[in-house]
This record gives C-alpha cells, sequence and structure tokens, in this order.
C-alpha cells in the first residue's frame, strides 16, 4: 500500500526534529542542532501561493486585502502576502502555512505547485544574495516589502524583500520547482561563510512575527 | 641573499615573519608581503625566465606585472604573474619556457637568429609550396606560447563571484581615487573603491617626501598622508573596499568588472566583482613609458617605480651600482632616495633638456651625483645580466660608458586610460603632457588624478575630490533622490573646488622622448612578443602605416601584459618614422580583459543550475543514465545498452512508464483565451471539446513549425495545452507577443513546474490503470483522444489524456507535481505482476520514430513547415475570428516544388541505420536524415529524412553521406509512413 504524501521540491542535507503533517506535506518546523544561528535558510514550498489574474486588479482583494498599485510594490497584512508583478497579475503568499478557502473566481490560479518557496533570514542575507545575484537590495528608493522579478543564481525568481533591520533582515523567494535541488546546492554554498543553516517552519513564523 | 632594509616606515612588509617556498626543488625564504618575485629577487634570483620567441633572459622590470618578464610557473599554474602575487609558505615555484634553465637556457641560440623572423615573417613565409605550412605550423605552435598546462589539470582553490551594487565606484586607490570615494560617500553615497595593489595609497605610498613643496602640508610626508586617507576610506560607513582588485572591464551603464585576490582570512582565492553603478570615477594613475634603447630589456634594467618600490616598500636594493636614464621628476627622486638608502648612482641622465624640477637639481648637487642633461641610455651590456650602460647624447654624437649592475630607465609617464577607452571614452594626443587623454568622457563617468597630468600633490587630491563630487551629482539628479535644494549645494560645492583648482598647479609637460638614437635590432617596444623597434620599421616600410594594423603584424601589445609595455610607444614611435604625414599619434584599442586573470575566476562557484523533474531522484535510485536536454536533465535511458532494446520492447509488449514531465504546461483563461489560440494555432481551436484532446502545431510567421503539443478545454474561455519541452520558456511572450495590438483581454500561466507527468504505455496499461481507480477507463468510456479529470484515492487530482506518441495503449497523467512521486509508486505497485519497467527519452525516440511522429528539431529545423512535416492537415483555411500566424506564408508554399519533404526509409540490405544528420547526395545535397535506428519492432534499420520532393517518392533510392565515411556511401529506400501500426490499431484499441 503506497502512502499518499505530498514532496517538497527542497531538501536539505539536515535531519528534522520535529515535523507536523499537514495536507499531505510533512512539514518541517525544526531541524537538529538548528539553534539560532545568525543566518537560515527555510523551505515554505508546502505554504499556498496564488496568481491572480485581471485586467481590473483593483477591483480584487485577495482575502480582503487590496492588492498595492505600484509596480513591485508588496504588502503583508495577516500573514498574507500580495506583491504587484504587473499592472494585471499579482501573486499572493499565504504565509500562516495554514491552508486557506480558496477564492471561486476564476481569475485565480493556484500556483503553490509551480515552485519552491524559500526564505533567507539573518544579518548578513544581503551578503550571501551578492553571491547571488546583482540585485541591489539596499537600493534606498525601495520601501520593504518590495518585489524583484530577476534571476537569482542565473534562475529567474520572484524575490521579496521583507526587512533589511540588520540581524531582522530577510527575503522570501520562489523559482521553477525544477530549480529546487540546485538552488538549494548555490545557497547554502554562498552561504557557507556566513554560517548559513537549515531551519524549520518554526524560526520563520517566529520571524514573521518580529516584522 | 641581499641584505633588507627592516626599518623604513613605508615598508608593506614584515621581516619578521619568514615565509617558506620552494623554486626549483630547493627551500627559499621570503618574508610576508614578499610577491614571489621581490622573495626572489632578495634570493639573489635576476633571470627569472626566457622570452617567448628569442629565449633572451629576462627579469624584475615593473614590478606591476606590466609584461610577461616576470611570469612564472606556480603551483602547476603557468603564467602566473609573479610580481602580483604574494609568496605563501610551501608555494612552488618554477621557471618557465626554457630549456634547460633560465640561467642556461639551450635555446638561448634563437636570438641570434633574429634575422630570419623580420616582422609577420609567419604571414609571409613558409606558404609556398602549399605542403609546407602544414609542417611549419607544427613547430611555431610548438614553439609559441608561454608555459605549459596538462589537459587534466584541476584548478586548486576556491573561486567566488560576487555583484555588489553601489552608487558610486572608485576605480584605483591612490591619492585622487580615496578622495573621490570620501567626498561621495560623505554625501551619504555608497561607494565601492577598487585597487590593484595589496593596500590603499597609490604612489603616495612609497614615497617619504614630495619634492614638489618639500613637504606636504603640515609637514606631513606622502606615505604618512595616504595611509591617513586610507585610515579615513576604510571607516568610513558608506565605503566597501576591494584591495588587491584589478578591474578588468568597464561597460556601458556603469558595470565594472574586476577580479579579487583573496587574502589568508579570505575564504576564496580569487573571486570575481561585477558593480553595477550610477556614476564611475576613474582614478587609475600612471604607469612608466619604458625607455627604447638597445637590450632595454636584460636583467638589471628596471622602471624608476619598480627601484624605488623595491626599496621603500619591500627593503631591497635592487644594485650596488646605478645609472639613471629618466625622462620625468620621480626619476630624480628616486635617484635621490636612494642615494640616500645607500645605493650608489654613478650618473642620472635625463632626456629633458628643461623643466626639471630646481629642488630636486639641488638634492642631486648636494649628493654629488653626477646629473647629464640631454643624455640617455644607448645600449645595455651584458650576456644574461647588466654590468655596463653605454650613455650618449640624445643626438648621439658623443658616449660614454659606466660599468654598473642596474640601469633605471624611463621615457616619461603614461596614463592607465584603458578604463575609458572600454567605456567608450574617445582619446586624442595631449601634445603638452604628451598623453592620449579623454576628448569625449562617457555619461556619469569621471577621471581624476595623475591620469590627467597632475603632478602636483594637492592638485591630484583636489581633482579626486571634484571627481567625487560630480559623481555624487550624477546620483542625486536621478529621479528618485531628486531635490533641488541638495543638488543646488553640491553643485557650488563643485563650482567651489573648481576654482581652488585653478588656484593650484595643472598638468605638468610631459617628455615626448621615445627611442635613444640606435638602429633597434635588439631594441624592445614589446617585451611579450619580443617586438623590436626594427620589426615596427619592417611593418611601417610593408605599408602598414596605422597603429592598429602594425600592432595586428608585428604582435606588439597582444601579449599577457595586455599593451602596458608598448601601449603608448607604439604609436608614438610610428607617428615620429612617419613625421612627413604630420598625423598625431593615434592610439591602438585594449579589450577586455585590462588585465589577465584565470578562467577560473570568470567562472566563479561551480553550480550548474539544471531543472529536475519530481521523479530525478527515484529515477536515478532505478538506474536511470541521465542526459541534459534544455534546461532539464533527464533519464535518457534505463541500462548501459544505449539501444534500449529492452526497454522498447517492453512497452511494445508489456507495460512501461515514462516521466514526462518537463512538457510545457500553461493555463490560459479570459474572455478572449479563444482568439488567442485561434491566432496562434493553425487548427480550428473552436472545435476543441469538452473531454477530448485536441492535437496541432503553432508556426512562426514563415509557415515554419515552432511548437506543437495538446489543448484542452477546462471550461468556457479557460483551456489546458502543453508545448514542447524547449518552447516552454517562450510561450507566452508568443502569445502576448502576437496579440499586442489587439487588446485582447486573456491570462497566461506557466504551469510546467506545477504538473508532472506520467506516460503509461503498453498494451497492459489499462489494467495497471484499472488498479488504482474506480473510474471507467475502457475504451468506449475513455477513447484515444479522450480526456478525463478524476481523483485518486480521494486526494490525487489527476487530468489524464489518452494519447498514442509511442504508438501503443497509453495515458498520460498530469499531477500536481508534489504528488507525481506517490502516484508513479502507486503505479508502479499496480504493475508489479505485469512486471512494470521505466523507459526512458531514448527509447521513447525510437518508439515514436518507429510510428513516425515528428520530434520538433529533430525532424525540423527553422525552416522546417508544417507541410513539409507532413503536418497540413492540422491546418485550418477557414478559420475567420483571427489570422493565423503563418497562414499566408503556408499558401505560398503550398504550391512550391523546391520545399524538403519528410519521407520515410529503410537501410538497403538490412544495413545499419545511418546516423541521425548523415547528408542525403548525389552530385549535391539533397537532404538529410533526421533520425533513424535499428528497430527492435521491424527487424530492420528505418528513419525519417528531409529530402527535395523529387526524391520523395517511395521507392527513391537515397545515398547518405556520413561523416568520415571516406567516400563510403550508405543506402537507403524511401517507403510509406508510419512503419510500425500503419492503421493505429493499438494505440486506439
Amino acid at each position: 500500500m503506497v502512502e499518499i504524501k505530498r514532496y517538497s521540491p527542497v531538501a536539505f542535507k539536515a535531519f528534522p526534529k520535529r515535523t507536523e503533517a499537514r495536507d499531505n506535506w510533512t512539514v518541517v518546523l525544526e531541524y537538529d542542532g538548528e539553534g539560532q544561528g545568525a543566518n537560515c535558510l527555510v523551505d515554505l514550498s508546502h505554504i499556498t501561493r496564488l496568481d491572480v489574474q485581471s485586467s481590473n486588479l483593483d477591483a480584487i482583494t485577495p482575502f480582503g486585502i487590496t492588492i498595492p498599485q505600484g509596480l513591485c510594490d508588496s504588502v503583508l497584512q495577516d500573514g498574507v502576502l500580495i506583491n504587484r508583478m504587473n499592472s494585471i497579475q499579482a501573486s499572493v503568499f499565504c504565509l500562516s502555512g495554514k491552508r486557506p478557502e480558496m477564492p471561486a473566481e476564476s481569475s485565480y490560479t493556484e500556483t503553490t505547485e509551480v515552485g519552491m518557496c524559500m526564505a533567507i533570514i539573518g544579518k548578513d542575507v544581503f551578503s550571501i544574495t551578492e553571491k547571488l545575484t546583482s540585485l541591489d537590495f539596499m537600493d534606498s528608493a525601495k520601501i520593504t516589502p518590495f518585489l524583484y522579478q530577476a534571476p537569482m543564481s542565473h534562475i529567474p525568481c520572484q524575490i521579496i524583500t521583507l526587512s533589511r533591520d540588520g540581524a531582522k533582515s530577510g527575503i522570501l523567494f520562489t523559482a521553477s520547482r525544477g530549480y529546487g535541488k540546485d538552488m538549494v546546492h548555490a545557497i547554502m554554498d554562498a552561504g557557507a561563510e556566513f554560517g548559513l543553516k537549515p531551519a524549520g517552519e518554526d524560526r520563520f513564523k517566529s520571524w514573521l512575527n518580529t516584522l | 641573499m641581499i641584505t633588507r632594509i627592516n626599518q623604513l616606515p613605508t615598508l608593506r612588509v614584515d621581516p619578521a615573519n619568514k615565509v617558506v617556498f620552494d623554486y626549483k626543488g630547493k627551500d627559499y625564504v621570503g618574508v610576508k608581503g614578499d610577491t614571489v618575485a621581490t622573495a626572489l629577487y632578495h634570493n639573489d634570483v635576476r633571470i627569472f625566465g626566457r622570452s617567448l620567441k628569442y629565449h633572451r633572459p629576462r627579469g624584475l622590470y615593473s614590478l606591476d606585472g606590466e609584461c610577461s618578464n616576470t611570469c612564472m610557473e606556480i603551483d602547476g599554474i603557468p603564467n602566473v604573474r609573479t610580481e602580483n602575487t604574494l609568496v605563501k609558505q610551501g608555494m612552488k615555484v618554477k621557471e618557465q619556457n626554457v630549456k634547460g634553465s633560465a640561467e642556461n637556457d639551450m635555446m638561448g641560440f634563437i636570438d641570434k637568429l633574429d634575422w630570419m623572423m623580420p616582422a609577420g615573417f609567419y604571414y609571409r613565409t613558409m606558404h609556398k609550396p602549399a605542403s609546407l605550412w602544414p609542417v611549419a605550423m607544427k613547430q611555431i605552435r610548438k614553439a609559441a606560447g608561454l608555459g605549459v598546462l596538462s589537459p587534466d589539470f584541476e584548478m586548486p582553490g576556491k573561486f567566488d563571484q560576487i555583484f555588489p551594487s553601489a552608487d558610486v565606484v572608485v576605480i584605483g586607490g591612490g591619492p585622487a581615487g580615496m578622495n573621490a570615494a570620501l567626498a561621495a560617500a560623505d554625501k551619504g553615497l555608497r561607494v565601492i573603491i577598487m585597487e590593484s595593489r595589496p593596500w590603499l595609497g597609490g604612489f603616495f605610498d612609497y614615497r617619504t617626501f614630495d619634492y614638489r613643496d618639500a613637504q606636504y602640508k603640515n609637514s606631513k610626508p606622502l606615505y604618512s598622508r595616504a595611509r591617513e586617507l586610507a585610515s579615513k576610506v576604510e571607516s568610513h560607513a558608506n565605503i566597501r573596499v576591494f584591495k588587491h582588485t584589478s578591474v578588468v572591464g568597464t561597460y556601458t551603464n556603469n558595470l565594472v568588472t574586476g577580479f579579487q585576490i583573496g587574502t589568508e582570512n579570505d575564504k576564496f582565492n580569487e573571486r570575481y566583482i561585477e558593480v553595477r553603478a550610477k556614476s564611475v570615477v576613474v582614478a587609475a594613475g600612471c604607469i612608466e613609458r619604458p625607455l627604447l634603447f638597445d637590450n632595454n630589456e636584460r636583467p638589471g634594467v628596471m622602471q624608476v617605480a619598480c627601484v624605488h618600490r623595491l626599496a621603500k616598500t619591500y627593503g631591497l636594493l635592487a644594485g650596488e651600482k646605478a645609472v639613471f636614464s629618466v625622462g620625468h621628476d620621480l626619476g630624480l627622486e628616486a635617484a635621490v632616495d636612494l642615494f640616500d638608502l645607500g645605493m650608489k648612482i654613478l650618473c642620472v641622465a635625463d632626456v629633458r633638456e628643461d623643466g626639471q624640477n630646481p629642488y630636486l637639481m639641488i638634492e642631486l648637487a648636494k649628493r654629488n651625483i653626477p646629473y647629464l642633461k640631454g643624455w640617455v641610455a644607448s645600449k645595455a651590456h651584458g650576456s644574461k645580466l647588466v654590468n655596463k650602460v653605454t650613455m650618449t647624447t640624445i643626438d648621439g654624437t658623443i658616449s660614454r660608458d659606466f660599468d654598473c649592475d642596474l640601469v633605471v630607465a624611463s621615457a616619461g609617464l603614461t596614463p592607465i586610460n584603458g578604463h575609458l577607452t572600454l567605456a567608450h571614452a574617445t582619446l586624442r594626443y595631449d601634445s603638452h603632457t604628451n598623453f592620449f587623454v579623454a576628448d569625449k568622457m562617457p555619461e556619469k563617468t569621471h577621471a581624476a588624478g595623475r591620469m590627467l597630468g597632475l603632478e602636483d600633490s594637492l592638485s591630484i587630491e583636489i581633482s579626486g575630490k571634484l571627481a567625487g563630487l560630480k559623481a555624487a551629482l550624477d546620483c542625486k539628479l536621478m529621479p528618485q533622490s531628486y531635490g533641488n535644494t541638495e543638488t543646488d549645494a553640491l553643485k557650488s560645492e563643485i563650482d567651489s573646488f573648481t576654482a581652488q583648482s585653478k588656484e593650484l598647479p595643472g598638468p605638468a609637460r610631459g617628455s615626448k622622448f621615445v627611442t635613444a638614437p640606435v638602429k633597434g635590432r635588439k631594441t624592445f617596444i614589446c617585451f611579450d612578443e619580443d617586438t623590436t623597434i626594427k620589426n615596427i620599421k619592417q611593418a611601417i616600410d610593408m605599408g602598414f602605416d596605422v597603429p592598429e594594423l602594425i600592432k595586428r603584424f608585428t604582435s606588439a601589445g597582444t601579449g599577457p601584459g595586455q599593451g602596458g609595455i608598448p601601449g603608448h610607444n607604439l604609436p608614438l614611435y610610428v607617428a615620429k618614422y612617419l613625421a612627413e604625414s604630420g598625423a598625431p599619434p593615434k592610439p591602438t584599442n585594449v579589450r577586455p580583459p585590462l588585465v589577465p586573470t584565470l578562467i577560473a575566476t570568470y567562472a566563479g562557484s561551480k553550480h550548474i543550475m539544471m531543472k529536475r523533474t519530481p521523479m530525478d531522484e527515484m529515477q536515478r535510485a532505478d538506474g536511470g543514465v541521465f542526459r541534459k536536454i534544455g534546461v532539464w536533465e533527464r533519464a535518457r535511458y534505463f541500462s548501459d545498452d544505449f539501444s534500449c532494446k529492452k526497454e522498447i520492447e517492453n512497452v511494445r509488449n508489456n507495460v512501461g512508464m515514462l516521466d514526462g514531465s518537463t512538457l510545457g504546461k500553461f493555463r490560459i483563461h479570459g474572455p478572449d483565451a479563444l482568439k488567442v489560440l485561434q491566432r496562434v494555432y493553425v487548427s480550428d481551436m473552436s472545435k476543441v471539446k469538452t473531454g477530448r484532446v485536441k492535437y496541432s502545431a503553432m508556426c512562426n510567421d514563415d509557415g515554419c513549425v515552432i511548437d506543437d503539443g495538446v489543448v484542452i478545454k477546462l471550461g468556457e474561455n479557460d483551456y489546458y495545452f502543453t508545448t514542447s519541452t524547449a518552447r516552454a520558456g517562450a510561450t507566452i511572450e508568443w502569445l502576448r507577443y502576437h496579440t499586442r495590438f489587439d487588446g485582447w483581454d486573456f491570462y497566461v500561466i506557466n504551469l510546467t513546474d506545477s504538473m508532472g507527468v506520467i506516460n503509461l504505455s503498453g498494451p497492459n496499461a489499462r489494467k495497471v490503470l484499472q488498479k488504482i481507480t474506480s473510474e471507467d477507463v475502457s475504451n468506449s468510456a475513455f477513447p484515444f483522444s479522450g480526456y478525463k479529470e478524476f481523483i485518486i484515492k480521494d486526494t490525487i487530482p489527476v487530468k489524464a489524456m489518452r494519447l498514442g506518441f509511442v504508438g501503443e495503449l497509453s495515458y498520460e497523467f498530469h499531477v500536481p507535481s508534489s504528488y507525481m512521486v506517490s502516484l508513479w509508486n502507486m503505479l508502479k505497485d499496480a504493475g508489479k505482476e505485469f512486471n512494470i519497467q521505466n523507459f526512458g527519452v531514448e527509447a521513447q525516440n525510437v518508439l515514436r520514430m518507429e510510428k513516425c511522429h515528428i520530434i520538433l528539431g529533430q525532424e525540423s529545423e527553422q525552416r522546417t513547415n508544417l507541410l513539409d512535416l507532413g503536418l497540413g492537415f492540422l491546418w485550418d483555411r477557414t478559420k475567420k475570428d483571427a489570422k493565423t500566424i503563418g497562414a499566408v506564408a503556408l499558401r505560398q508554399a503550398e504550391n512550391d516544388p523546391t520545399r524538403f519533404r519528410l519521407v520515410g526509409f529503410e537501410m538497403e540490405n538490412n544495413g545499419r541505420a545511418a546516423r541521425d544528420g548523415a547528408l542525403i547526395v548525389d552530385d549535391k545535397v539533397r537532404g538529410y536524415v533526421c533520425t533513424a535506428r535499428d528497430s527492435f519492432s521491424l527487424n530492420k534499420a528505418v528513419g525519417m529524412a528531409l529530402v527535395e520532393s523529387h526524391l520523395a517518392k517511395v521507392g527513391t533510392r537515397l545515398e547518405i553521406f556520413e561523416d568520415e565515411c571516406g567516400g563510403e556511401r550508405i543506402y537507403g529506400t524511401v517507403v510509406p509512413m508510419p512503419f510500425y501500426d500503419p492503421d493505429g490499431k493499438r494505440m486506439k484499441s
């Protein structure tokens, strides 16, 4: 009898200490020896993501939240992150980790399966990212949270800078699911000199609560 | 071993900290901070290697790696610039380009054969008779090149890359660069400063006094001022300092690239740096312009700064008895300074008749150093090392010999303006400074410091400050930080500093002297390529009158020094030689990388970014042999038998599973979704029925097929469609581009990675499927070309299609990627009783080829249209709602007899299959083989080919030419398609 499970495109070379079964995913809450290191990488591929597409985006309020109007502006509210991708499209991340009730309108497409989703958190986030991308995360003209749709480690990504506040700094990013393994390899390699370690969802949630 | 002067305040070495390294199998001792070159020099090594062509002895010359003189093999890596490489414990150093040793090189006799090798000799000789050239070429290639690298060599070390962002990037960490950085950073801007040496300070760093003002402002020696500035720069929160970082390229939009050599505390050996800034300051300073005289590259001949820095930075006196032959005040200063350190200065010859700094003249006189105004070195003597120099008046009328072991020679200065050239500055010759200066600067690029011809210390510093402020203004004028008050204040600050700079000395008059009065047979203008003045004359006499062409013909400036040595002298000399034309000297071009570096540095971290399907790990565990196919890694085979016999037979007779997750998958929805499909597909997409799969193709405007796939109707104006793996990345753009003027309301989303695909194929496929679903999957309920959505075990949603790409009963399951492994395991479990097996991409390739189903890119290339492939039946000529892309071209092509046709063929006499890509020929090329394989289903070799239409008739004999067939052709005969199950009974049953 085959057990039905959902598998993340991301796997870390670390032993899960605490896990939780959720909607057939095995969500790692904490890794063995994860500690409170300065920088961590969290797999969030299981969180529900949607794309909403409409020529009248202003009329749509995913989970009751207004979509930001400025191109590449983002909003984080009640655990939901919404990013304006272009004039007719926005991405929606349900960061609580719980599967929400899906909107019925045809303008929504679930994209959870499209990509991996990870967060890099810690004081050296931008020292790590500068080894992977030429994007200017510290551009003073941008206000967090904001979206980049650009390559990281040569792979097209959506990258949302959630905080640039010292040790509280962190980004969230998605990329095509197929690149999961190589992306983890590239990020862990870039972060090695900064002590980057895998961490579970709890670490992400604690951090999110501080924003 | 020469004694090191240990007490100088300018030292950059730690004499107490010894470093042991290996040179040619023996231990040598240097000190921390030494370069390999200075450590060797300290150990009395004078000849570092032999020159490229003539195997002449070569030694220290510039101390900045401006030529290949001191390139050596270090830890197995050839051509390492030892003047720029810090010595490390245990390093293994070897000389290169020698037969024997650098001291006694058996190839040294070639130096006497220079008469056999005039300029461009390899273009002009050994070509007649033609049969001679291949032989000669082999010998030339054997002799050419410096250093040897094994093809198996694996680069040790860690190579990294960073892409930092900045508002202002400053190239050069000298006084001008540091002032520029501070000025911009004080305005709140993020500044990056890149300096090629391991410390900031530039030409202030090793100098204990400024002869122009006797002392720097507030009695501060120049080195002390440099360190004060460096301390400010390094502690400034807004400045990021990259030391030991050479800039190798400057590009449009302020992109600056370089490489940094790691220290022992860094996690990298070298790293590539790419900075995108809003403004760039170039303050790269000057190098010396070599003095041209006979044997001007003999070990013992050195540039002024080389000798000066060797003493002040490394504590090493380059020789005991020196003769100076110079053309600028820095030479006079060095003579005074080195005399004070204990070097015997036999004389200082100055090519300038006037313009010398009087203070320095007094200092020379105080020390009784003979001063020869209007004199120049004309020949260095000594078979391997300098032991004498002939000095002569610049008109060559009077000569004198001096016994010495050091000749300090420099004709003048030349700016390092490669960065400006690469950034598309236009250079012009400035007769006052004798420099090539930027006539028109690139946008948001500013030059500062010595490269403008400034020599006065305060002028240099203010020019840097001004450049930094101008760069700040560039940033402040950008829309996001625009503020009138701020920019107005900045502008008035710039005006104020501009006024101050006008009170200070401007650009100094530069020496125009190029060559001593010599014939030039052994006067080297380019050390890297062994190019002499005589060679340049030969080239000019043969009609080459432009420096750029002379450079090509003589190779001057094309070596690892990147034109550092000949870059300025070549155009000056050419202009002088062609004096009658009256044209100003024209500089030659430079190209990145401005400084040679390792390819490993450009490669950086070794991350291969490939896509993997959800089944990747499991298929590897099942023995999958993976290959890179586009952006994906896919299981191509499942055994060492690359004919895939077992995999193929299993699908034909039993049941197999293929991971087809790489297919492009999209959802298109919105009121005008159907119009878009009508536009891009050749078929009438309004006929797509619910519960059915529609196969169609997309063409470009030329009617050439660019993609094929299936379309499924999910709901009203809501479709799901697939594309080929290769086209997935371009599909959304294709749709948007071809509807850009229509204003249609539609939305597309790429679901390629979202859905995994399992292809379950073979006569037993239905039996396997029946075991995991309660859905009616009988042929009547789920026929060929049918589409169903169902949920397996109340959990896994599946989009299921009845397709037949491999020519058997087949199901294609599109399933959320995260569930792929679970569904795969369920099918594997259900198929256990049938001994279900994996099959890979190659087996699929053969199976579909037997059925004559095409793969775009294999049975087509960019000129192949829909009709060529026999897919004209897909094209609906009656569509009205939208103009089909490619329809106009297809109508024209319909009656074109010159087009290729896709045909099936089998090999004659039960022969082996022709290779893919083999040519179909008679007396001309008539087509090519697309795919051909030995078919186990048919027991013969078959294939498909695109051929001229007159060869398309069944029964036509095809003559096939393969690479390296040695004139032996193989033959096939055109046969009807498809080869396997022509009625399609198996896939439809």
